[in-house]
């Protein structure tokens, strides 16, 4: 029995809502491999993916079993409210391992989210989910499965507010900035003209 | 930007997925726009994320514009947008062009770029890089896998794995600084804020990249295992460790006893991850029984753990082992029992099948009352896995059929969907076909089933039984009874289907025969026509039956025969596809084989079984991939070899030579006499006819450049009782051409079984020529041979299987014993038992899968082409010292065909 050596463990990573749509779908390929061994693989178009996808949520959804085998790949998922996230493998990968990563992930993104985990803050909190994932698994390598870690390398959105650091408020301050107006409005008549 | 942009895209942000055209625009505007505005950037990198990981695509000139201006962003100093720009040039460098050209400002990244987003810029330019340009990060590189902050050392790893198969010489050169990243155990620095754990996964990625820069070298790949064995702390670093050792054991079993103390240390990890992994390793290696027994141990600690995915990890370790070893794991039998109430479903199943592979005679029926006591409670799919389970236990132990019988009679008065049934009904017709003991019993629920049965299909399917099993039980009024209700109270398709069956039943005596007319007379008025004409065709069989007692009718209602259905398919597919000449001639129905009952009963049977086995094999599923492959070939191969059997015999009667021979008796397999890659592949093929024994040689030719002429086979057999009449020789063997040699024995006697070898010796003269024109360059030649492989004729070349519904009876009337123990040195008993099947062509009535490797016993029933019986009981015993061992007692119409056919096993 040959069993995979390579740290390439994961085959997909999918997070499906409440009707088996799409929220994220990460079919993985290893970025220096050809073009053609992805294209023999079962996942190679989008029809077949999404037809995967259907048939999987028709069979593991509301059914909180966390593992079952399907079309010969093990599958880890987990419910959460709304959404479903799935992570799939091949036959014979550790099932633990895949468990702990998607646990890992999981956890990670509720700390992340504030532990409101469901499909309107996904979607709100798109770049975060993105981030999550990408630091969970990159292309296929399991790349963190602690949650904290997951949650401490996933950055929180800049914020908007006008630093008032920069605002000089003295009388060449104000000088400047007169003088920067007067410039603008010179051009736009200029222009005008 | 104005306020009124901004509401735009919160508006869409909430609701479906946004569209490509608005994004790809929005993108252009906002990050060409200057000073960048990093909230609303990030936003806009989410949405397009969001497309992308939808399934959306750009085509290549838009992706590689947007993959530029999203470069610009690159000056924006703001971290948290910058870890997301890294997330889009990742996903964009795919579909890009040209994506090199920011590889300078990544490296910059790289070198002083912020924690935050510094490992995402590393494992960003494996993506950019290709072969030509790695050298250049190696100094970068190196520096990153031996930093002290984990993330940047996994990133710098992960990219290295992932730059192997374009720049494996120059990842050679870190080897160093992987090796310090293996051990060094690297803890990601703590703020403030929150509490962060070290998984440590490091070593994970460290020791996967080592193994693979070294894994060529044996030796080196041993001493990683001894460095690293004690050091490791990652889980997941432990499990790859673990695989390593695997692959080294599998190739040299002698070192198992060296390396077992690391899998027992393994086998009591606190991670269950790395007990399975260890597990997994230590029963697929040949190793002793106790080292067997410590990791069913922890097997049977994991059935009882709180988190489903080690149950369900270890029940499908369980259940492949159950298929090779069951004797091995009888000691999880109570845990198993509990998890037949699990949750989860696929927990349950494999728990179940497992135990019905584990379970013997004596604790079956116990088993079966454990899961009649939940079987109300579970769904309507998970009830056929384990009626199917049960079906293929009733051919494995039809002594016990009654407890299975009772509960397949219980579960089908149960409401269910057609499906569920089904599968109960064909269980049912199973056990009534192979284990005649249950029939009486059977066919009484079966007729109670059909009182309120609402599947048409299964109503007809159940009264055609009933016609066919019926008339053989002890009260076959009864059934009338069941039947004639049917026509009174059921729709048109079920009332005809009746109809049929009751007139099988009046064959039995006079006074069945005159109540049966009385009521088809009634159904003569029946309101459908094909009630009504079915009805009148029966009486008129009847009535025909009565004044001539002509054997043809019986035929007619009641065939004792069937044909070869796959050989009559194909051969009316020849039929029709060809021009309108060929319908000139009808359709030769003489040239199907036929097949009696108990011929068909045991090619079921053989079906049956090992069908089962290659479901359970798949849905263990495993190494499902390629058994399943073989599987299918090898069915394939059957059923080929079958067709091409009588695609030969075909041919023979074409021969004019043949004609007077009469019909072909048997015919063996193909059995080829040369190996695939010689100068000339020969195969043979035995006729048996009623007084001559003809060879059929097929000979291909595969030389390029030689014509072959007058090829013949010089056969000798060692027996003088066979006389050679001639020999039909091939005129000319093209270069790449078939041809087919011919040679008649007369057989001199044609009640007695002859076995002998023959040599043979293929005879030509050689011609070289053109290879494309096949023309010789000169006429002389040279007269060549080309010695083949002997060919020995068996008893088997003159039995066919056959079925016998008790065979312990059908044994005791044979009188003409013949007793014998041979010693074989074969590895294992079914491999025995399948060779023994194919030499004796005997069928195979009990015990045709071996359930227990150390001792099993089989029952072996066949006819000879004249219609002697013979029955064969053998046991086997295997020993590690001296092989199988078996016993074998033929007995058989006559006593010298028993000795022969005892010769033929050793």
């Amino acid at each position: 029995m040959s069993k995979n050596l390579s740290l390439y463990a994961v085959d997909a990573f999918l997070i499906l809502d409440n009707e088996g749509k799409r929220l994220y779908a990460k079919y993985y390929k290893a970025p220096h491999k050809t073009e053609q061994e992805f294209e023999a693989s079962q996942f190679a178009t989008l029809k077949s993916q999404k037809a995967f996808e259907k048939s999987l949520f028709a069979k593991s959804y509301k059914q909180n079993a966390d593992i079952i085998l399907f079309e010969d790949h093990i599958v880890v998922y987990k419910e959460v409210s709304d959404v479903v996230i799935y992570l799939i493998s091949g036959l014979d990968e550790n099932e633990s391992i895949l468990f702990q990563t998607l646990e890992g992930f999981k956890d990670g993104l509720d700390k992340v989210l504030n532990y409101q985990l469901d499909k309107k803050t996904i979607q709100e909190n798109f770049d975060k989910v993105s981030i999550a994932a990408d630091e969970t698994i990159d292309d296929g390598i399991i790349l963190e499965t602690e949650s904290s870690v997951i949650a401490a390398r996933t950055s929180k959105a800049p914020t908007n507010e006008p630093s008032l650091k920069n605002i000089d408020l003295s009388e060449k301050g104000l000088f400047n900035a007169f003088n920067f107006a007067r410039g603008k409005l010179a051009e736009r008549i200029q222009q005008g003209l | 930007m104005s306020t009124h942009t901004y509401k735009k895209f919160e508006d869409v942000e909430s609701g479906a997925i946004p569209d490509k055209m608005t994004i790809f625009q929005d993108c252009l505007r906002a990050f060409n726009a200057s000073p960048v505005d990093a909230k609303k950037s990030r936003t806009l990198i989410a949405r397009l994320l969001r497309l992308l990981y939808s399934g959306e695509t750009f085509p290549k000139t838009e992706a590689t514009t947007l993959f530029f201006s999203i470069s610009k962003l690159f000056q924006h100093k703001d971290s948290s947008l910058r870890q997301i720009v890294y997330l889009a040039i990742k996903e964009l460098s795919a579909i890009s062009d040209d994506v090199l050209m920011v590889t300078s400002s990544i490296m910059k990244d790289v070198q002083n770029g912020d924690i935050i987003y510094k490992p995402n810029a590393i494992r960003t330019l494996a993506r950019v890089l290709d072969g030509s340009t790695v050298h250049a990060t190696e100094r970068l590189m190196k520096t990153a896998i031996v930093d002290k902050h984990p993330s940047v050392s996994s990133a710098a790893l992960v990219s290295s794995y992932h730059l192997l198969p374009v720049a494996k010489d120059v990842v050679k050169r870190w080897t160093n600084e992987t090796q310090e990243a293996v051990l060094a155990l690297k803890s990601f620095p703590s703020t403030n804020e929150v509490f962060v754990n070290d998984s440590l996964i490091t070593q994970y990625h460290a020791l996967s990249l080592l193994y693979t820069l070294r894994n060529h070298d044996k030796m080196a790949l041993r001493k990683i295992i001894q460095q690293y064995s004690k050091n490791l702390r990652n889980p997941l670093a432990i499990c790859q460790l673990i695989r390593y050792v695997n692959e080294i054991l599998q190739n040299d079993s002698s070192l198992i006893s060296s390396f077992f103390p690391l899998l027992q240390d393994w086998l009591n990890d606190r991670h269950h991850s790395v007990n399975l992994e260890a597990i997994k390793v230590v029963v697929s290696l040949p190793v002793t029984n106790e080292q067997f027994a410590s990791a069913v141990l922890r097997l049977q600690f994991l059935l009882t753990a709180p988190k489903v995915v080690s149950r369900f990890a270890a029940v499908r370790i369980l259940n492949r082992l159950s298929l090779k070893n069951p004797e091995r794991i009888v000691a999880v039998n109570n845990e198993l029992e509990s998890l037949i109430n699990d949750p989860n479903r696929s927990i349950a199943t494999y728990a179940i099948t497992t135990l019905l592979k584990t379970g013997t005679s004596d604790n079956i029926e116990r088993l079966i009352s454990t899961i009649s006591k939940f079987i109300n409670d579970i769904s309507d799919e998970f009830k056929i896995i384990i009626i199917d389970a049960i079906k293929t236990l009733s051919l494995k132990f039809p002594q016990n059929y009654k407890s299975m019988l009772l509960f397949l009679v219980d579960i089908l008065k149960d409401d269910g969907g057609f499906e569920f049934k089904n599968s109960i009904v064909e269980a049912l017709f199973d056990l009534i076909y192979f284990v005649p003991e249950s029939r009486d019993l059977a066919l009484e629920n079966l007729c109670e089933f059909i009182e309120d049965c609402e599947f048409t299909e299964l109503s007809v399917r159940i009264l055609n039984l009933l016609g066919n099993e019926g008339p053989k039980t002890s009260n076959p009024t009864l059934y009338i009874r069941h039947i004639y209700n049917r026509v009174v109270l059921e729709n048109s398709i079920i009332r005809s289907a009746a109809v049929i069956s009751l007139s099988k039943f009046a064959l039995i005596d006079s006074t069945i025969n005159k109540s049966i007319k009385i009521l088809l007379q009634r159904i003569v008025n029946d309101v459908d026509d094909e009630v009504r004409d079915r009805a009148i065709i029966s009486l008129k069989f009847l009535e025909n039956y009565e004044e001539t007692k002509s054997q043809s009718i019986v035929e007619l209602t009641k065939p004792s025969y069937t044909y070869d259905l796959s050989i009559l398919e194909s051969k009316l597919q020849t039929y029709i596809s060809g021009d309108q000449s060929n319908f000139v001639t009808p359709f030769d129905i003489t040239s199907i084989p036929k097949i009696s009952e108990d011929e068909l009963k045991i090619i079921q049977l053989k079906n049956k079984t090992n069908k089962v086995e290659e479901e359970s094999k798949s849905r263990n599923a495993i190494k499902a991939d390629v058994d399943d492959k073989i599987n299918q070939t090898h069915l394939e191969d059957d059923q080929n070899a079958e067709l091409s059997k009588q695609h030969y015999i075909q041919e023979l009667n074409n021969i004019e030579e043949f004609q007077n021979y009469g019909s072909v008796l048997h015919s063996s397999s193909i059995l080829p006499l040369t190996e695939k890659e010689t100068e000339f592949i020969v195969e043979v093929v035995k006729h048996i006819f009623e007084e001559h024994i003809v060879l059929q040689y097929n000979i291909e030719n595969t030389l390029e450049d030689s014509l072959l002429e007058m090829v013949s086979v010089v056969s000798q057999p060692e027996s003088e009782e066979l006389v050679e009449e001639f020999i039909l020789s091939i005129d000319k063997l093209p270069p790449h051409g078939k041809g087919t040699v011919y040679v008649s024995f007369t057989r001199p006697e044609s009640t007695k079984l002859i076995t002998t070898d023959f040599t043979n010796t293929l005879s030509f003269t050689s011609k070289e020529c053109d290879p494309n024109t096949f023309e010789p360059f000169d006429d002389a030649g040279f007269e060549d041979e080309y010695q083949i492989e002997d060919l020995s004729l068996t008893p088997g070349d003159f039995i066919l299987p056959s079925y016998v519904g008790n065979f312990d009876l059908a044994f005791d009337e044979l009188i003409n014993e013949s007793i014998g123990t041979f010693q074989l040195s074969s590895n294992s008993i079914q491999e025995t038992i399948d060779s023994l099947i194919e030499v004796l062509s005997l069928g195979a009535i009990e015990g045709g899968q071996v359930i227990n490797e150390s001792s099993h016993s089989l029952k072996l029933f066949g006819k000879t082409i004249n219609g002697d019986r013979i029955g064969a009981f053998i046991k086997f015993v295997k020993s590690a010292k001296t092989g199988v061992t078996l016993k074998a007692i033929v007995k058989a119409d006559d006593e010298e065909l028993a000795e022969t056919v005892l010769n033929g096993i050793a």
